[in-house]
């Protein structure tokens, strides 16, 4: 067992592991276990739709009622089972989350009982004819589709889909989590089966719980977990971002009552990397808060739009910018966006906008350790990105950040793509403000 | 001043509360252990309160629709040209604020400077300042935040089930009103709204997290202090009485959505429910409505293997001291079908005294979960208190529902005269 930096014990080797963070600040156990698949064209769809069905039936609760009245009798347990993506992984996770025993009638033992659920669920799936429940998977199959089409239902999020997606070129991670319809729909549950259980037994696994409970106790369940101990691959590294486009603009039209703009910059630095504290640093003071740039100059002064952000990620590099305007405000709005990014390139930045930034950063860095599901997002993504700062460790060194680290650093930010949806009974075309600087 | 302190011992959690001669309600629940500390000062003041008698005066007033949120937004702004962000900002504390039907609740969140982010709330919440200039300066803004909703498929379902449902209540506006009506406000509004509704009579501060509860109350106390206020007798707020039936059947509308988005309500025609009597009543619907459609329930597990659902599916009832509906709905392909399985099956699925034992350790659980989520802690809390009840009733009043209870709301709330429909179509998608 292993102590890390971030009050978590327990160990990883041979792409397999578990987690635990023992701490009373919380009324619930979270359990959370994750299966790390690379995401590809050919699988995506195929690795997306295991969870849907695992979280269907398992052989000690063969009916999904079965199923949700076990949660219910553990007073309400959340289960969820779903598909995430980082980089060019895709996450397939399991999360369980009980009220802890202690603060309930009878004391049930929650972490027990949380394992104990998911071990079912994970492990022992109902199968007939050494397959998957054919109506299962046909129900399955048929959602997962709608799902995938329905993400057109969200505008912010579908113009950043789109973003991203252009701006990958082939690169892994512009692949959508769930894959894509087409391969949804040719989806047979013909080696279905082996499939999950190529995942289940040679994919890098993880596991986490956060709560009141003794990790040596958590050690001796993990000890004796019937999926450890195999031969699994290590976890991946995953590829940053290469910029391919240089400044192109893509413009969609559908009957939306505002237009969303999205530009995607190659920032070509990520978490590990030694400047990766002033990226985080200039992406706030442009664009991550109420005080940043972007919101005082298009939202407070210009009244363009609502809300205009910068946001990061840190696992391949990019960065992101939106807003939601006026159809006909294109070229005001994008105008404005890149002066800001140019004042950054010039250093324009001043203390105010340095300390504010800081203390911001901060207070969003240490209000993680209030929530179990980021106590846990924090370290699987220290995993996946391989190192990097987080914590305290990561305040202290945004501290250390001056004013010529984020010029530095802005002067690598480069525009690749801009990417526009608007009306469908609007004509006017992007002009100047769509082109790269 | 009155004070007190409430306590709920096997969640070993208690709320100091105090009362203060201006009227305004102050409670501390302490979290030991978080590092965060998140604070709330809301006004018992939403968008249904558009039509009041002023205080002190005779005069009755009817103002624009969406001036509650419009007011939230702008109360921001500073007489010496700053902004409050850039004040929170200063000490590490992240802000914001929400308008509802019934409240407005402004709050920050913070792990460093308490002391100082608390004084800032507790000032610019109270210190308005309005220009005709900073007024028409907002609406560009809050314009492009209604386009926004607008193009939200779930809001405008649920809206536009709001205006099938109610023909009078101001329930059936949206909150942040429309692109027109908000053009027409004015500074004199916005004062008067704030004079009105922003008295520390019809306001209460809520502070959660790592604190002392003593410090914190002794700092509210002398900041309140600085500026004393006489008491102010309720608000008489006028409501337009909501005739019973509701305004029409159905509301349909296209969207460039992929799939349609389906959703039945019911409306109550008791209102005028408060305290305890409200919180029960909305617990008995919400059991009812876990009984019937929850995601343990035979029901729903028929309609999702139909392929008529989704595990988005949900019915919820909501309700506040004039109004109380149910909103039962999600995606669906055929929502003609869905609608008369619903409707067909609705009153004669069979309930248990077992499902209600396994659905009461549900909401057991999801209410000492809300002990951990701060900003679903205060939310609740603050409502909960507006409408003359408390947080640490609700195990009391969850146990005490019997099954008679469950099937006597049915009876009184599935009436096919109180129900309308909502659907959202999809339009062809343009390229």
């Amino acid at each position: 067992m292993d102590k890390t930096g971030q009050g978590f014990v327990g160990q990883f080797h041979n792409g397999e592991g578990w987690y635990c963070y023992p701490t009373q600040q919380f009324k619930t156990i979270l359990i959370q276990a994750f299966w790390v698949n690379p995401l590809k064209a050919e699988t995506a769809s195929r690795a997306a739709i295991i969870p849907h069905i695992l979280r269907r039936a398992c052989h000690q609760w063969p009916t999904t009622v079965a199923m949700e009245r076990r949660l219910e009798d553990l007073y309400g347990a959340s289960f969820r089972a779903e598909v995430g993506k980082v980089g060019d992984q895709q996450m397939l996770s399991f999360q369980f989350e009980a009220v802890n025993g202690k603060f309930l009638p009878e004391h049930p033992d929650m972490l027990q009982q949380g394992i104990d659920f998911l071990r079912e669920v994970l492990y022992r799936p109902l199968i007939a004819d050494q397959n998957f429940d054919r109506d299962i998977f046909d129900q399955e199959k048929e959602i997962l589709g709608r799902q995938i089409q329905a993400l057109i239902n969200d505008k912010g999020q579908y113009a950043l889909n789109r973003l991203v997606a252009t701006m990958a070129q082939g690169q892994g991670f512009g692949i959508n989590r769930l894959g894509t319809l087409e391969a949804t729909r040719n989806l047979s549950l013909d080696g279905l089966h082996e499939y999950y259980e190529e995942i289940r037994n040679s994919r890098p696994m993880v596991w986490f719980v956060v709560g009141d409970v003794d990790p040596e106790a958590v050690k001796r369940v993990f000890d004796h977990d019937p999926a450890m101990g195999r031969t699994r691959a290590a976890l991946p590294s995953i590829p940053r971002f290469v910029a391919k486009n240089q400044g192109k603009v893509v413009v969609e039209r559908q009957a939306v009552q505002q237009g969303k703009v999205n530009l995607g910059y190659f920032t070509g630095i990520t978490a590990q990397d030694q400047d990766y504290p002033a990226l985080v640093m200039y992406a706030g003071i442009l664009g991550g808060f109420p005080h940043s740039k972007l919101f005082i100059h298009v939202r407070e002064e210009a009244s363009l739009a609502y809300y205009c952000y910068a946001r990061l990620d840190g696992a391949l590099g990019l960065m992101v910018i939106g807003a939601g305007i006026e159809f006909d405000d294109y070229d005001a709005a994008t105008a404005i966006i890149h002066q800001q990014v140019d004042l950054m390139r010039q250093g324009e930045i001043s203390d105010e906008e340095m300390a504010f930034t800081l203390s911001a950063l901060s207070n969003e860095i240490m209000a993680e350790s209030d929530s179990p599901s980021q106590i846990i997002g924090r370290q699987l993504e220290h995993l996946l990105v391989g190192g990097g700062l987080s914590g305290r460790d990561l305040i202290d060194a945004l501290g250390r950040v001056t004013r010529e680290d984020i010029q530095r650093v802005a002067t690598k930010v480069s525009l690749d793509t801009t990417y526009f949806l608007t009306s469908d009974h609007n004509d006017s075309q992007p002009g100047e403000g769509g082109h790269a600087k | 001043m009155t004070g007190e302190i409430l306590r709920q011992e096997r969640l070993d959690e208690r709320i100091h509360q105090l009362v203060l001669p201006s009227g305004l309600t102050i409670s501390v629940l302490p979290r030991p252990g978080f590092t965060k500390t998140y604070a709330t000062f809301a006004a018992h003041y939403g968008s249904i309160d558009n039509a009041f008698k002023v205080p002190d005066e005779t005069r009755r007033v009817a103002v624009p629709d969406g001036i509650a949120h419009f007011l939230e937004h702008k109360m921001f702004e500073k007489a010496d040209g700053g902004d409050v962000f850039d004040d929170f900002g200063r000490y590490g504390a992240s802000s914001n604020a929400y308008t509802d039907y019934t409240s407005t609740t402004f709050l920050f969140s913070t792990t460093e400077n308490v002391e100082e982010n608390l004084e800032i709330l507790l000032d610019f919440v109270q210190r308005p300042y309005f220009t005709e200039d900073n007024v028409n300066k907002e609406k560009g803004i809050i314009e492009q935040e209604i386009r926004m909703y607008l193009d939200m498929p779930g809001d405008r379902l649920h809206s536009n089930l709001m205006r099938a449902l109610y023909q009078k209540n101001p329930v059936r506006i949206d909150v942040a009103g429309s692109v027109e009506s908000i053009r027409t406000i004015s500074p004199e509004d916005l004062y008067l709204c704030h004079r009105t509704f922003y008295h520390p009579s019809n306001m209460q501060v809520f502070v959660t997290g790592g604190v002392e509860a003593e410090r914190i109350l002794d700092q509210i106390v002398a900041n309140q202090a600085q500026r004393p206020r006489a008491f102010q007798a309720p608000i008489e707020r006028i409501y337009p009485e909501e005739p019973i039936g509701i305004a029409q059947a159905r509301i349909e509308q296209e969207m460039p959505v992929a799939a349609p988005l389906f959703m039945m309500g019911y409306k109550e025609e008791r209102t005028g429910f408060s305290g305890s009597a409200l919180l029960r009543r909305e617990m008995v619907a919400n059991l009812m409505w876990n009984a019937l459609v929850g995601h343990s329930s035979e029901f729903f597990s028929r309609l999702y293997e139909k392929g008529l659902i989704n595990d988005r599916f949900q019915a919820h009832y909501s309700c506040g001291l004039t109004f109380g509906f149910s909103a039962i709905g999600g995606e669906t392909p055929d929502p003609k079908r869905l609608e008369a399985e619903l409707v067909e099956g609705l009153d004669k699925i069979p309930l248990t005294a077992s499902d209600l034992e396994r659905l009461k350790r549900r909401e057991l659980g999801e209410y000492v979960s809300l002990f951990q989520n701060l900003e679903e802690l205060a939310y609740v809390y603050n409502q909960l208190t507006f409408r003359g009840t408390n947080l640490f009733e609700v195990p009391e009043v969850i146990q005490s529902i019997r099954l008679e209870d469950i099937e006597g709301f049915r009876k009184d709330h599935l009436r096919a005269a109180a129900r309308a429909v909502s659907v959202i179509f999809p339009k062809k998608v343009g390229t």
